[in-house]
This record gives structure tokens, C-alpha cells and sequence, in this order.
């Protein structure tokens, strides 16, 4: 009950400082599009004007349309980027030659922000689909294969050493110890895969989608609709926030939990 | 004749001064040796040997006539830290090695139940590691040592970690074990008491290299009482022995 009232009450102050934040915002709105003139009204979106803006793509299925769009390519992609970083994850963490060699130019190609592979993408596969794909699996398939390397790369060397003096072999000591051991590891890496090919999607949207949340976030620029822009954004974040906690951060928890590493 | 030590030496790159040289020891089938000597004597490193978890730059170990070339469940060893899986619960912890040796799902069942009451663990089959207490993590490793039913036993300060009541009742245990199952045992310990009260023979190690420095046979009745006057006198001359090594150590140190 304790801790129930304590949540709540946590919960609480978010909401009213959330409030505040939009107060001051509409405040900010009102104040420097009036009287002080600093800005075009149009230049600036209002609370007001993004929720009436939320309000209609909700409405004419806009946002469900577009978002249900953005997260079918997104997890596509973040399939392919699990798949291929996992094999050269496992490739760098089991061979001392490409470990040297191979993952100083993995971490470099992964500080490369993914709207660079946009004109490969567009020369390579056109303008749709399977360039927006292309962008987000290059996009996270780095991060995933050194979140892999860095998790396998941590596992306790005492694991190992006692299963192999049980008598386990490469694959069983892979399969049974250094992967169930690096998971936690893996996971609160996948996570910011996850972001980078959630970024890495709207990269490619917005270069060549003709829907997505991308897409629609562009068409509020073409129309001049600072509102909508505003209102995807926001959409982008809460998506984005939203498969972080639900997915990751559950999946994190309960690896966790289960190896008494967590309260 | 079970396991033969020959000539063996271990340097470690990028270190002049060797860990382990010339060590040469034979341990029968059945014995129980422990191996003591001052903190950093190679004490460990012997035992990795051993246990293939580490290659020698000279020499060779043989197990009953062949040459030891990499790990194996023939030589389960039982570090210092338990080293069970947290991810899995007490029983699948000991069951591990059993499915590495690919044995029927029944026969790891029924050897598991028999271990697991040997060591009085079976009640707690489910917990997970995080949920038992020091004492119990220890024992629930030997239990996945035993259950693999090799010749040898490799032990590296098993119960260092653990309070003087645990301690004392698991070497109790320790001791029942062998003397049931007859198995040859190498433990390695920095505790004289703990050698005296649990060897057959123990061999003393001297530091900066590493060598043999002498082998005393422990011939005390079983089970021993550490206040015994025969215990207290063997204690006192193996003491003597290391001590003077810690001291010739400490010297050293202060020469240079």
C-alpha cells in the first residue's frame, strides 16, 4: 500500500509538471505571436493547434494509417539488423583476428549518423520500400553486432572456465553458457538499437516515403502546417518511448529478475 | 598411479621471474592432497594446469598414463567463487554437467536426487542461486562436482569465502564424501589447519619460482579434531615450514 501511494504520487507531480510545461509553452505561443511580435503565428505551433492537429489525423485514420505503416518497416528492418549484427557480433567475439580488426571500423561506421546512407539507398534501390528498409538496417545492424560483442565480452571468464571443466563443448558453451550469461547484456543493448533504427526509419521516410510517419510529418512541411509537424513529432516520441518500455525494458527486468540481479 | 606431474613450469608472458618451475609430483588414485604455500605462490596456476584450464611452458601432466591437453569432466574443478549459473535453479545448476556428458534424462535425475540429499540440498532443488546462502552456493557445486562421478576432484580454496561454522561443517561433509566414493582429490588451500585437518600428504610450495619445498605424509586418525596434540604438532611443523617461506619472501621484498 505504501509503495501503491508513493507511485501515485510520483505520478502525480509528472502530470502537474507536464501541465506546467504546456502552460508555458501556450504562454510562450500567445505572448510571442501578439503582442511581442516575434513571431509568424505560423511559425510557431500552439498547444492548442497540435492537439486540434492530433485530433484530426486521428480522425480521418491519418495517424493510425501512418504510424501502423512506420512500425511494420521499422520492426522489418530491426529483424534484418538482428539477424546480420548477431552473426558478426558472434563472428567478432569468437575470432581474435576479426575482433582486432573488423570492430574498430564497426564502431566507426556506427558513429556515422544513418541519413548519410540516404543517397546510396535512393542510387541503390529507389525512391520506396526497399530503400527506407536498406537505411534502417544499416542503421542499427552496427549497434546490434557491437551490443552482442560487448555482452559476450563481459561474461564472467569463471562461467566458461567451469563449464568447460564439466566437459562442455564451442557449441553447447555458446548456446548454454556465454549466451543465457551476455542476455541481460544484449538486451540493454538492443534497446538503443531499437532507437537508432527507429531514427534511422525516419531518415528514410522522410526522403522517400509516400506514407509513414516520416511522410506525414514532410507533407505539414509542404503545406506550411507547423501544427501537424508538431503533432508527429510527438507521435514519433511516444512510439519510439513506448516500444522502449514495453519490449525492452520489460524483457531487460525480467532477465534480470530471474538471475536475482534486480530488486 | 593416477595422476603424474613431470618437470612442469609456467611462465607468464611479459614476466621474467617464473610462476612455477620444476614441480614434479605423483598423487595415487584415491589420495587426498592439498597444496599450500605463501599468497601468489602458483598455487592456483598448478591447479589450472591440472585442470587443462591453462597450458605449462615445460613439462607435462598425465592422467593415468595420458597427456593432458585441454579440460574435461574427468577433472571437475570447484573454484573459489561458486561459479553456478544464475540463470538457472539449484537442480539445473547440478544437472549441467550431466547433460554436457549427454547422460538419459533419468539416470541426471536420479544422481542429482542422490547428491543433492548428500550435500542436503534436495529441499531447495528449485531456488534460484540468488535465494540460498554462501554455504549452500558451495555446496551446490560440489553436488555438480560429485554428479559428474570422475576419478579426480580439483578444488581451489573451495571454502575461503565462507564463515568458520560453514567451513568447519562442510569439510566435515567434504571428508565423508571421499572417504565413500574414493576419489583422488587435489585441494588447494592457504589455510594449514584446513590442510592438516582434511590430507593425506601435503605439499608445501615455495614462492618466487614456485617450486616444491617439501611433502609432509599426514597419518592422523579420521576423523581429526583440530585440538588434538597430534594435530596441533603436525599443524606446528607445516606452519614452521611455510612461515619461514613468508618470511624468506618478505625479505626479499625489503632487499630490493
Amino acid at each position: 500500500m505504501q509503495k501503491k501511494s508513493m507511485t501515485i504520487k510520483r505520478l502525480c507531480s509528472s502530470l502537474l509538471f507536464l501541465a506546467l510545461l504546456v502552460l508555458v509553452w501556450q504562454a510562450v505561443y500567445s505572448l510571442g505571436t501578439g503582442p511581442l511580435g516575434w513571431w509568424k503565428p505560423y511559425a510557431l505551433p500552439s498547444p492548442l493547434g497540435v492537439v486540434r492537429s492530433l485530433g484530426k489525423m486521428a480522425g480521418n485514420g491519418t495517424l493510425l494509417q501512418a504510424s501502423a505503416c512506420s512500425l511494420r518497416r521499422v520492426l522489418i528492418g530491426f529483424a534484418i539488423s538482428l539477424v546480420i549484427g548477431t552473426a558478426l557480433g558472434l563472428l567478432v567475439s569468437s575470432s581474435g583476428y576479426f575482433n582486432r580488426n573488423l570492430k574498430p571500423l564497426l564502431n566507426g561506421i556506427q558513429s556515422l549518423p544513418s541519413v548519410c546512407w540516404v543517397p546510396f539507398a535512393i542510387l541503390w534501390f529507389g525512391l520506396g520500400e526497399a530503400s527506407i528498409l536498406f537505411v534502417i538496417v544499416i542503421g542499427s545492424t552496427f549497434s546490434v553486432s557491437l551490443a552482442i560483442e560487448n555482452a559476450i565480452r563481459t561474461v564472467p571468464p569463471i562461467y566458461v572456465k567451469a563449464a568447460q571443466t564439466m566437459g562442455a563443448g564451442k557449441l553447447s558453451l555458446y548456446g548454454r553458457v556465454i549466451w543465457p550469461a551476455a542476455l541481460p547484456g544484449v538486451l540493454a543493448g538492443l534497446k538503443q538499437s531499437w532507437s537508432f533504427a527507429w531514427r534511422a526509419l525516419m531518415s528514410g521516410e522522410v526522403m522517400s516515403a509516400y506514407v509513414g510517419l516520416g511522410y506525414t510529418l514532410m507533407s505539414g512541411r509542404d503545406m506550411a502546417d507547423i501544427n501537424q509537424v508538431t503533432a508527429v513529432m510527438l507521435v514519433i516520441i511516444l512510439v519510439g518511448v513506448l516500444v522502449d518500455k514495453l519490449v525492452f525494458s520489460n524483457l531487460e527486468k525480467h532477465a534480470l529478475k530471474k538471475r536475482g540481479l534486480s530488486s | 598411479m593416477a595422476l603424474e606431474i613431470k618437470n612442469i613450469s609456467r611462465t607468464f608472458e611479459g614476466s621474467k621471474k617464473e610462476t612455477l618451475r620444476d614441480i614434479s609430483l605423483t598423487i595415487e588414485k584415491g589420495e587426498f592432497v592439498c597444496i599450500v604455500g605463501p599468497s601468489g605462490c602458483g598455487k592456483s596456476t598448478l591447479l589450472n594446469l591440472i585442470a587443462g584450464l591453462d597450458t605449462p611452458t615445460g613439462g607435462e601432466i598425465c592422467l593415468d598414463g595420458r597427456k593432458i591437453s585441454g579440460p574435461g569432466a574427468d577433472r571437475v574443478v570447484m573454484f573459489q567463487e561458486h561459479a553456478l549459473f544464475p540463470w538457472l535453479n539449484v537442480l539445473e545448476n547440478v544437472k549441467f554437467g550431466m547433460k554436457m556428458m549427454k547422460l538419459s534424462e533419468k539416470e541426471q535425475n536420479s544422481r542429482a536426487e542422490h547428491y543433492l540429499k548428500l550435500v542436503k540440498l534436495w529441499e531447495f532443488k528449485n531456488y534460484r542461486i540468488h535465494e540460498i546462502s554462501g554455504g549452500m552456493r558451495q555446496r551446490t557445486a560440489l553436488a555438480r562436482a560429485l554428479c559428474l562421478d570422475g576419478p579426480v576432484l580439483l578444488m581451489d580454496e573451495p571454502f575461503s569465502a565462507l564463515d568458520k561454522q560453514t567451513t568447519n561443517k562442510l569439510r566435515a561433509d567434504l571428508e565423508r564424501i571421499w572417504e565413500e566414493t574414493g576419489k583422488t582429490i587435489v585441494f588447494v588451500t592457504h589455510s594449514v589447519e584446513e590442510a592438516v585437518f582434511l590430507a593425506n600428504r601435503i605439499v608445501v610450495l615455495s614462492d618466487n619460482p614456485g617450486c616444491i619445498k617439501d611433502v609432509f605424509q599426514v597419518d592422523l586418525p579420521r576423523p581429526r579434531h583440530n585440538d588434538a596434540v597430534e594435530f596441533l604438532e603436525v599443524r606446528h611443523k607445516i606452519l614452521t615450514c611455510v612461515e619461514r617461506e613468508v618470511e624468506k619472501f618478505a625479505k626479499e621484498e625489503y632487499d630490493h
